[in-house]
């Protein structure tokens, strides 16, 4: 008779150690997958938890403010901008007399949007190429890790100016393309170098001596295994993307003025400092507890994934 | 500076020179390439006229980029179209100097804050400070620095009303405040590599020699465990000069110092073509050496790094 006795297994009875013809699991590590691992050790990092919640009542309002603002954000001279804080309007007007909170809500949109068009376009197009440049080296990997050079060179804000200086429109598309364009060349170094070290694996040679083609090789046994620091990456450039984009409203090259991102309604506060301060407190709260949200989930990911941290 | 140094030294102005070449013909074909041309003609038919003669815009584009580029060589970034007969190259050396100084002492209040977070954090690991340092950290590479611009600009209005040195460019009360603003938000990442690199530092063997000697904390802690864990941090070094840089924008435009951020700003937001292309090419060759002048310094703090 086999009698199975784990760690678990509190309640039942449990053979001593060393009794012949059990297998003493108790011992033996618990096997979990390197994604239950991470979860496990992602969950206890309170502060990423945190961050996880507040980033989802920031998708969350964004949802909401698609169907419904409590006033609409086109409304205008529902009071004075020196009118206080009150129940109607939990964040006061602003200097045209709209009511700060729609407009918040609205901006939630805007936030979300970018940062997460932006982190899923850049890593895609970052993503492959550092694929195809690690896996087939030679011209491609020269003609790509070329290009990255030469764009390292280049501050990222020229590019970026560049581009909404040509498309002389600026659209949320706008401002996406340009962070896509200065951004994906971080990730496609990070995994250009994943896949150099991972084709020369084992598990590689055995896929290609089966005779798996190059396209599925990549899929199927590359990729996977460069996740880990690709999704953290991935994470990071939410953030980078929410401030860029705050950073070109704030300078007047965002989005026009009937839309409200947080940036530019940080820069209209500005203009009103003299006549109340809440107009530019109330964004800027937002979009600072928005990136620490994100910036404090990308840490613990980070810690959670990144195998050189781990225990 | 070994040869091995130089040739990678000259390498590397190559590419500067390269990058810079590419990025000015690319802004200035891309700008010139551009529908209508930067004076209306509707209002002043005559004077557009002349001011496309004046400045070469009915030539072909090849004329006027072979004309650019003979220029360029010549260190002459052309004119600009707005403000005429004001030439960019000297207006753009002027601008660098106060960009420059506003970037130096921002750099300072990086450097020193960071250091100073980033190691006591490291020393007192797990005590409130370290918690109390490391949430300030987050919330300082979280904060944009336009907020953290007007929120210092608004405190100085608070606590200071009758002091001059929140807007404005001249005296040198006026640069602390932009100097604090562009210099902070980068002391957080300073301060993170710090301490991560300090704590990896003070577990090797010499740091425990060192304090077994019976060495004092403060010789131990700066000339034994901040000298090597400082390196990791030069690493860093590029990016943060570009950070500088790209962030001067944003912090000379909302403190109105006249510097090559507002210029960048000012000469998009007016399409003044002739400084836009000057400034692109400008900061390209900036950005390049900059980066250039922190890798060569990499050798000196590290004897184990060279570029033979």
């Amino acid at each position: 008779m086999t009698t199975i006795t784990t760690g678990l297994n509190m309640g039942g009875p449990i053979a001593p150690p060393g009794t012949p013809g059990t297998v003493d699991y108790s011992i033996a590590p618990e096997q979990v997958s390197l994604w239950q691992d991470a979860w496990r050790r992602f969950r206890r990092n309170k502060l990423s938890i945190a961050g996880m919640v507040v980033f989802l009542v920031v998708v969350v309002v964004a949802v909401i403010s698609i169907f419904w603002t409590p006033y609409s954000i086109y409304a205008q001279g529902l009071g004075d901008v020196t009118d206080p804080l009150s129940l109607k309007h939990p964040f006061g007007l602003d200097s045209s007399g709209r009511d700060v909170l729609s407009y918040i809500m609205k901006g939630a949109q805007i936030v979300i949007e970018i940062g997460l068009l932006t982190a899923v376009i850049t890593s895609v197009v970052g993503v492959t190429a550092g694929l195809l440049a690690g896996f087939f080296r030679g011209w491609v990997d020269t003609l790509i890790s070329g290009i990255t050079y030469i764009g390292y060179g280049i501050p990222a804000l020229l590019i970026a100016f560049l581009i909404l200086f040509v498309t002389n429109k600026p659209s949320i598309l706008n401002v996406i393309i340009a962070l896509s364009v200065t951004n994906w060349m971080d990730m496609a170094r990070l995994t250009r170098g994943q896949t150099l070290a991972l084709r020369e694996r084992e598990f590689v040679e055995a896929a290609r001596a089966t005779g798996t083609k190059d396209f599925t090789i990549m899929a199927r046994h590359v990729l996977p295994n460069a996740l880990g620091p690709i999704i953290v990456q991935a994470t990071f450039l939410i953030p980078q993307a929410i401030l860029f984009e705050a950073f070109l409203s704030f300078l007047g090259f965002g989005l026009p003025s009937p839309d409200p991102s947080w940036g530019a309604m940080v820069a209209d506060g500005l203009n009103d400092r003299f006549l109340a301060y809440h107009t530019m407190i109330v964004p800027s709260l937002a979009l600072l507890i928005t990136l620490m949200a994100v910036n404090f989930i990308g840490d613990g990911l980070r810690d959670a994934l990144d195998p050189r941290l781990k225990r | 500076m070994t040869r091995g140094t130089a040739i990678y030294a000259a390498r590397r102005l190559v590419l500067v020179l390269g990058t810079a070449f590419l990025v000015s013909s690319v802004t200035f074909l891309v700008i010139h390439a551009l529908p209508g041309t930067p004076f209306t003609c509707e209002r002043n038919p005559a004077g557009c006229a002349h001011e496309n003669l004046v400045y070469g815009l009915d030539d072909p584009l090849f004329i006027q980029y072979r004309t650019f580029m003979w220029n360029l060589v010549h260190g002459n970034l052309g004119y600009s179209y707005v403000n005429q007969g004001v030439q960019v190259t000297p207006l753009l050396l002027e601008e660098a100097k106060n960009s420059l100084i506003l970037g130096v002492f921002a750099l300072v209040v990086t450097i020193v804050v960071g250091l100073i977070i980033g190691v006591t954090a490291a020393v007192r690991q797990n005590s409130w400070a370290d918690y109390a340092l490391s949430t300030f950290v987050v919330v300082g590479y979280s904060v944009p620095s336009f907020v953290l611009a007007t929120f210092l600009l608004i405190l100085v209005g608070i606590l200071l009303p009758t002091w001059g040195g929140s807007i404005g460019w001249g005296s040198a009360e006026q640069i602390p405040i932009p100097a604090i603003a562009l210099g902070l938000p980068f002391a957080a990442i300073v301060a993170r590599l710090v301490r991560a690199s300090m704590l990896d530092v003070i577990r090797q063997d010499y740091v425990r020699t060192a304090w077994a000697k019976g060495l004092s904390s403060r010789v131990v802690i700066i000339r034994h465990a901040l000298r090597n864990a400082l390196i990791p941090v030069v690493t860093i070094g590029g990016p943060l000069v570009t950070g500088i840089i790209t962030g001067s924008v944003v912090i000379e435009t909302i403190f109105g110092i006249p510097g090559l951020g507002k210029e960048f700003v000012t000469s998009i937001l007016i399409r003044d073509y002739g400084i836009v292309v000057g400034l692109y090419t400008f900061y390209a060759v900036l950005v390049g050496l900059a980066n250039l002048a922190v890798d060569l310094i990499y050798p000196v703090l590290d004897p184990r790094i060279s570029y033979a």
